[in-house]
């Protein structure tokens, strides 16, 4: 299987490749080349998934392969090597797949934009950082795979370094990945410290018989993976970068903060699935963050008039449901809601920088509206989009958002507190999802000097076949769970069936999805229909639409104190404190070598003088004591 | 071999102190020609090092002062061969940087000259009393360079930079020669040598003072906090090709100090002291990259961020085991490049925008497009980028002050001030290079060029450098790592005769 490691070394030549010939190459044949590199490993990762098909299932974990000896210093020794199992080849299907849709759909999107060429050298760049995540065979290079796709997000958020929010939102989301990073690095080294090794297959081949079940240890070092986990993936409380990641290009967006990046921490947990099944108590804090960054998330979504943000805020709430599934222990459940959210995300995206596309560069959904007409293959795909989102009944989204909500009730791990919350939850995502989706394409259009026009075909295409996996990916749930099995123990989840309990699901879903049209149907906010019921909430949607002031709480609790504190020390601390300090002390010291300088008269009669006094004041003090 | 790398320098000196300052081309080609000969010999001495060897190699040896027995005795082992590289490199690559600026002065290169000649007489002397006399020399180029050629109140800050400096030396010149009657007393053989000196089994009280006087020494040269108040004015006012030469070699004279003389000769007030001084280097790292965020000039801003990355070595040295020791002599070299190469920057920048206040500067990506790849590069490798090679030294540092027995219970603490200063740096790097590099600036000047082919030369190397060592650390690592063993198990048995103190490697 020493093939898969050109799943690694195409993109990573693309990202050479286009940053150092891409501005000498036509411009023409950017776009091409970075797809080409992605396309290559998709193939690849295809048949690194036949292969695996063709083996037996308990021969399909645990293939390492080494490329050398990376480093050895005492005790310390690590291969650089990958992972190739059910898992690592599952998130790379995602990763490759959609992320080459998503580089064929930047084709038609950035055409325009002088830096193709470094876009898709980025781009490339994100691929490989994000496949050398999720092929590690250990947990350094897991974390090197984990800061260099922080750095990609960095880069392309920041892509356009000519707008100062964009610098702004880049540096963000930088420094809170870096805090994530910092979570992990303690996280391996307590895992060294605990097992000598930080290779998958020595960590979880000893936890389980070295550890009980909420050891200290191991729920430390379950907590430390977390902080990284809930940086990448945008959970409570580092999760304010995510809206304002939104500043980068859109299909970044659906790539990097919808589709793949942010879904890291799910697969992070997954894989250690072995030392999270020992630590419950870390168990029940990741299902209890997912469901409740899910309804935050979505409350926020729902007031929000930025089309992007909105898509943000059901990421971040999506993401909720995912952690929530491996919180209760149902990995492949969230796995497999990973895959589904991948295509109807990065559908939904793509459909928004259609739209975006189309209304030059307008973000706001207030000035859209009537898009219907004007744009119908975006209008039919982002409707799919939306439909799965909402987890409307035979699409993609209602199998695997269905089998979540199912486990959290029935799960051992779980109460009906987390299925009521994650219902709750799902009456929102109909609300925001459709809302949006009014708002678009519904009414008549609010920009006056808008032409609308459909987005070329090499836009459209992705949208088609992202379209197409949006409906139909549900069926695979079976395949999915069985493929996914030996990873996890050889459990496949229980497939839940209770007709009351899915009729209140769906049907919250649903009135979710009413509820949004009797408001906005006729495409916005109908007017006077809604006065009344705007003025009695109008407190809460302050609150919401200020994303719960977390942002500004975060600005006075840590932000400015950081700034003042290093203002403080410079200012007082290091030039009237230490500096001062060894200042005064030159200072005495040349006085005091004032003073006895008078002694110095340059008198030979003194000098004698006081040699004889000193001569006599020691005689006495040796005869007389 | 060893005895040219220092001469070459030295020789080269005293020409352009004897030729005709006129003749340009002269002075130019002796300057370039010494210095890069002596990283050729260095790199030569690097290539043959044998790194499975822990012992001392190349040793030149032949008596100095008979009578007192002090010889003049050179070798490198793991950890010095890395530092001697380093140090030619950057002469190397300053002088080359000084001699593209409009004005060039014979005197100037000559003492860069002695100072680099210094500077390696320390990472290669076996000789206490030739340490001292090295160290020593270091000081007074330096103290001409910055007092001649620096900016700002360069009078105050050269001489508070020496003044300092001489009193930590000072001490140690105490504790050199205690630690020679300490090994008298025992053998009634009189000597200097080190390598003989670290078997010597030192009473534990006198090796706290003998420590004390040895720590204040290297800690004042690194310097680590609270003794670093030197650093801000002199690296303030030092001229940039001085700058590198402080900071990515002189530097690390102190740290290296550490590894040759403290833990080797008093091991066990290493072990009592150690986490104190792992608190102040830990305590320093934090203060001096929470400086840095606040500062709007970039060379200060550098300097700050060095103040925090010799902090990060000075913890590693005392976590006194395998990982922590070799991610500092790592970071030693590591950081030598790093910080060499934004000081490059910093200049590069403050000549072509006239000013070094970051709140002037932005936008500069567009007009500097190859200096904004470079930049971001070593950018990244300052802030601890996994990948890069200041992830590797740092990893390693955290690594092996997470496992370390002598600090116990304040491991973990020292580990999340590690953390922190990891987190601050990226907000710093990232003030200072999207600052300076990105958003959208009309008012730069129309006339502002990228930055021109010999000062990518200068670059390249740094860049090279950062991405090898973060993917290949193997061949820097197994050059340190049995060296730095060897230091952590240094027997303690005092032989009698000095012939087989050598034969114990």
């Amino acid at each position: 299987m020493f093939y898969t490691w050109l799943i690694l070394i195409l993109p990573l030549l693309g990202f050479a490749g286009l940053s150092w010939f891409g501005d000498r190459i036509p411009k023409k044949l950017v776009g091409p080349v970075g797809c080409a590199t992605v396309g290559g490993s998709f193939f690849f990762t295809l048949i690194a998934l036949i292969h695996l098909l063709s083996m037996e299932p308990g021969e399909r974990v645990g293939n390492v392969q080494t490329l050398y000896h990376w480093i050895q210093s005492g005790n310390f020794t690590l291969d650089l090597a990958i992972l190739i199992d059910p898992l690592s080849v599952f998130m790379l299907l995602v990763i490759t797949g959609v992320g080459f849709l998503i580089h064929v759909y930047s084709i038609g999107y950035m055409e325009k934009d002088p830096n193709i060429d470094t876009f898709f050298a980025y781009l490339n760049l994100f691929i490989f950082s994000m496949s050398v995540l999720v092929l590690a065979a250990d947990f350094f290079f897991l974390i090197v795979g984990w800061a260099f796709v922080g750095l990609a997000s960095y880069l392309l958020i920041g892509f356009w370094t000519e707008k100062t929010s964009a610098v702004f939102a880049a540096r963000k989301a930088f420094v809170m990945n870096v805090i994530g990073d910092v979570g992990m690095v303690i996280a391996a080294f307590m895992i060294f410290e605990n097992f000598g090794s930080i290779t998958y297959m020595d960590v979880f081949a000893q936890a389980p018989e070295k550890f009980l079940a909420n050891d200290d240890t191991m729920l430390l070092i379950t907590l430390f993976l977390l902080v990284g986990a809930f940086a990448k993936s945008a959970q409570i409380p580092l999760h304010t970068w995510l809206p304002d990641a939104m500043e980068g290009p859109t299909p970044v967006s659906a790539l990097i903060h919808a589709a793949t990046m942010v879904t890291a921490g799910v697969y992070l947990v997954a894989r250690c699935h072995v030392l999270y099944d020992l630590a419950p108590y870390t168990m029940m804090l990741v299902a209890a963050v997912g469901v409740i960054t899910a309804l935050f998330a979505g409350s926020m979504g729902m007031v929000q008039y930025d089309i992007k943000r909105v898509i943000a805020y059901s990421t971040m709430s999506q993401l909720g449901y995912m952690f929530l599934a491996v919180g209760i222990g149902v990995y492949s459940v969230g796995m497999f809601h990973l895959m589904t959210h991948a295509f109807f995300k990065a559908l939904l995206f793509l459909g928004a920088g259609s739209v975006i596309h189309s209304m030059n560069d307008e973000q706001d959904i207030r000035k859209m509206g009537g898009l219907k007409e004007s744009m119908p293959i975006t209008y039919y795909t982002f409707l799919i989009g939306t439909l799965a989102l909402c987890g409307f009944p035979l699409t993609a989204g209602y199998f695997s958002k269905e089998a979540i909500i199912m486990s959290s009730w029935y799960a051992e791990g779980s109460n009906p507190v987390f299925w009521a919350l994650a219902i709750a939850g799902a009456g929102m995502t109909g609300f925001y999802a459709f809302r949006v989706f009014f708002y678009s394409f519904f009414g008549t259009c609010r920009t006056a000097e808008a032409h609308p026009h459909e987005s070329p075909t090499i836009m459209t295409y992705p949208l088609l076949i992202l379209a197409f996996f949006a409906i139909f990916a549900g069926f695979g749930a079976p395949l999915a769970h069985s493929f996914l099995a030996p990873v996890f123990g050889g459990v496949v989840p229980e497939h839940h069936t209770n007709g009351f309990l899915e009729i209140i699901a769906v049907g919250v879903a649903l009135s979710g999805i009413i509820v949004a049209a009797i408001f906005y149907a006729e495409g916005g906010e109908a007017e006077g229909k809604s006065d009344g019921l705007k003025e009695l909430l109008a407190p809460i949607h302050d609150v919401l639409f200020r994303k719960y002031y977390i942002d500004e709480l975060y600005d006075v609790l840590i932000v400015q104190p950081v700034k003042k504190t290093g203002e403080f020390i410079w200012k007082t601390g290091e030039q009237k404190g230490i500096d001062f300090v060894v200042d005064e002390v030159g200072a005495q010291v040349k006085e005091m070598s004032r003073l006895l300088s008078i002694w110095q008269s340059g008198k030979v009669r003194i000098y004698a003088l006081n040699m004889i006094a000193g001569t006599v004041f020691v005689l006495i003090f040796v005869v007389f004591l | 071999m060893l005895a040219l790398i220092i001469a070459i320098p030295l020789i080269a000196a005293i020409a352009l102190f004897r030729i005709p300052s006129e003749n340009k081309e002269l002075v130019r080609k002796i300057a370039l020609g010494s210095s890069g000969l002596v990283f050729l010999l260095a790199f030569g001495v690097f290539l043959g090092f044998d790194s499975a060897n822990s012992a001392m190699q190349f040793v030149h040896e032949c008596s100095w002062v008979s009578v007192l027995n002090i010889q003049f005795k050179l070798g490198v082992d793991g950890v010095s061969v890395l530092m001697v590289l380093l140090t030619a490199l950057l002469a190397c690559a300053s002088i080359f940087y000084y001699l593209n600026g409009k004005d060039v002065s014979v005197t100037f290169l000559a003492l860069m000259l002695v100072l680099e000649a210094g500077i390696l007489g320390v990472f290669m002397a076996l000789d206490t009393v030739l340490f001292y006399v090295f160290w020593e020399v270091m000081l007074i180029p330096a103290y001409f360079l910055i007092g001649f050629w620096g900016e700002g109140d360069r009078v105050y800050a050269t001489t508070k930079f020496v003044i300092y400096t001489l009193v930590g030396s000072l001490l140690m010149l105490v504790a050199i020669i205690g630690v020679t009657i300490a090994h008298y007393e025992a053998t009634h053989i009189l000597t200097f040598d080190i390598q003989t000196l670290v078997h010597t089994e030192i009473p534990k009280s006198d090796q706290i003072w003998m420590f004390i006087c040895f720590f204040m020494a290297f800690a004042i040269k690194v310097p680590i906090f609270p003794f670093h108040s030197w650093l801000p004015h002199a690296y303030g006012a030092a001229p940039i090709p001085v700058l590198v030469l402080l900071t990515g070699a002189m530097s690390k004279t102190g740290a290296y100090g550490f590894i040759r003389f403290c833990l080797p000769l008093f091991p066990d007030a290493a072990e009592m002291m150690g986490f104190v001084i792992a608190g102040m280097a830990a305590t320093g790292m934090i203060y001096g990259a929470w400086i840095a965020i606040a500062q709007k000039d970039i060379k200060s801003l550098v300097a700050y961020s060095s103040v925090s990355h010799l902090g990060f070595i000075v913890l590693g040295i005392f976590a006194l085991n395998d990982q922590g020791l070799d991610g500092s002599v790592l970071q030693m070299f590591n950081h030598g490049i790093i910080a060499a190469a934004l000081f490059f920057i910093v200049d590069i920048l403050e000549k072509k925008l006239g000013s070094r206040d970051l709140s002037q500067m932005r936008g500069l990506k567009g007009k500097m497009p190859i200096l904004y790849g470079i930049f971001m590069l070593i950018t990244m490798a300052a802030l601890g980028l996994p990948g890069l090679n200041g992830f590797v030294g740092e990893f390693l540092i955290l690594a092996g002050v997470w496992t370390s027995s002598s600090m116990s219970g304040l491991a973990a603490i020292y580990v999340l001030m590690g953390g922190l200063t990891i987190t601050f740096a990226a907000i710093y790097m990232l003030f200072f290079f999207q600052g300076a590099m990105q958003e959208k600036n009309e008012e730069l000047p129309t006339d502002l060029t990228d930055i021109d082919k010999k000062q990518i030369y200068m670059l390249l190397p740094a860049c090279v450098l950062i991405v090898f060592i973060g993917l290949f650390p193997k061949p820097f690592v197994d050059t340190i790592s049995p060296t730095t063993k060897h230091i952590l198990t240094i027997e303690k048995t005092v032989k009698t005769s000095k012939g087989h103190s050598d034969e114990h490697h």
